[in-house]
């Protein structure tokens, strides 16, 4: 039950969002931390940071928190249900595409839903930092972090990394 | 558009989905070189086709994008591969990864390193939310829906995702009747 539930949660909310990896997260965090605990904050970040380090979509993520869920079955059909909603849905749009782009409800309802995923992100980004930005020092990583990929075009992965070897020497 | 082997198809994308870090400028530009330049098995605007294509569908743009190009040129066979490619390493190194890390749970020098992850993770969202902020939010009318999905979520706790179907359905009473 509880593999079935996982795979329809990863269907719907990847039929449902627009805009990438990073805005389905406020979904994923809401259905697997707080609604079924079937993971802890820290564990989603963690989660979030493998997506980030490993090469290919940030959606890998998935694997790693169907593995920690129910093993290898788990992370298998979590790539399963992540993707197959794509694969439905891009091959009826590329049939129709023009009918599809210039269809007013598309162009309507993701004009709504395009900046409200961006108010999402922001509000699970809060709430993750609340559960882990617990003193000065991990402040002062998250500031680091913020500024670095927002202001330079350094890798995310090389952040990570980085704050992952700070975590070891300074914690 | 060239007739390609379904296995050449899989194995530039298992290529592409290897050795592409760094975010979808980067990951563009790799698929432009592999398949444009480099192969010429789409065109030019048939790239930029599938990259609009990739963007106005949900899931993740890359990802769609690909399955766009594997469709255009294997229908649906060629949309299997080509998200398989995509994804077979970050999804092996994410398995071994989530082994690694059940294994070694109470370890405190994984501990450590994950608080230290973990905080800049954090500021990674927030570094998303800025730079995803500038484009689509450009007048009062996409700055309430943002700050009402944003307000709706973090004070109220509502579902995020009947906060989507809502905004969906908001965006289309307000926008439903403009003229493009």
């Amino acid at each position: 039950m509880i593999l079935l539930k996982f795979c329809w949660i990863q269907i719907v909310v990847n039929a449902l969002t627009i805009g990438g990896g990073f805005v389905m997260l406020p979904m994923l965090h809401q259905e697997f931390v707080e609604k079924y605990h079937w993971l802890t904050n820290q564990e989603f970040l963690d989660a979030i940071a493998m997506g980030q380090i490993t090469p290919g979509p940030l959606t890998v993520m998935n694997a790693f928190i169907g593995y920690k869920i129910y093993g290898l079955i788990g992370a298998v059909m979590a790539m399963v249900s992540t993707y197959l909603p794509c694969i439905v849905i891009v091959t009826l749009v590329a049939k129709y595409y023009y009918e599809y782009r210039e269809s007013v409800i598309v162009y309507s309802s993701f004009k709504g839903i395009k900046p409200a995923v961006i108010g999402l992100l922001a509000a699970v980004a809060i709430s993750l930092g609340k559960a882990s930005l617990v003193d000065p020092k991990t402040f002062g990583i998250a500031i680091i972090s913020f500024a670095v990929i927002a202001f330079t075009k350094i890798d995310p992965t090389f952040v990570i990394v980085g704050a992952g070897i700070a975590g070891a020497l300074f914690f | 558009m060239k007739t390609v082997s379904l296995k050449n198809i899989f194995l530039v994308f298992l290529k592409i989905g290897t050795f592409s870090f760094g975010g979808v400028y980067s990951m563009l530009t790799f698929f432009e070189r592999e398949l444009v330049e480099k192969r010429k098995w789409i065109t030019h605007e048939e790239f930029i086709e599938s990259v609009a294509l990739g963007q106005m569908t949900p899931g993740p743009p890359i990802v769609n994008t690909g399955i766009c190009i594997g469709y255009k040129l294997k229908k649906i066979k060629g949309a299997l591969v080509t998200t398989v490619g995509q994804a077979f390493t970050g999804t092996v190194l994410a398995i071994l990864l989530a082994i690694f890390y059940t294994k070694s749970k109470d370890n405190p020098l994984l501990g450590s390193i994950m608080k230290g992850v973990g905080a800049a993770v954090v500021g990674l969202l927030l570094s998303i939310v800025y730079k995803m902020a500038r484009k689509p939010i450009k007048d009062y009318k996409t700055a309430l829906f943002a700050l009402s999905a944003f307000f709706a979520l973090a004070v109220f706790k509502l579902n995020p995702i009947g906060l989507i179907l809502a905004s969906g359905i908001l965006g289309l009473i307000v926008y439903g009747r403009e003229t493009r």
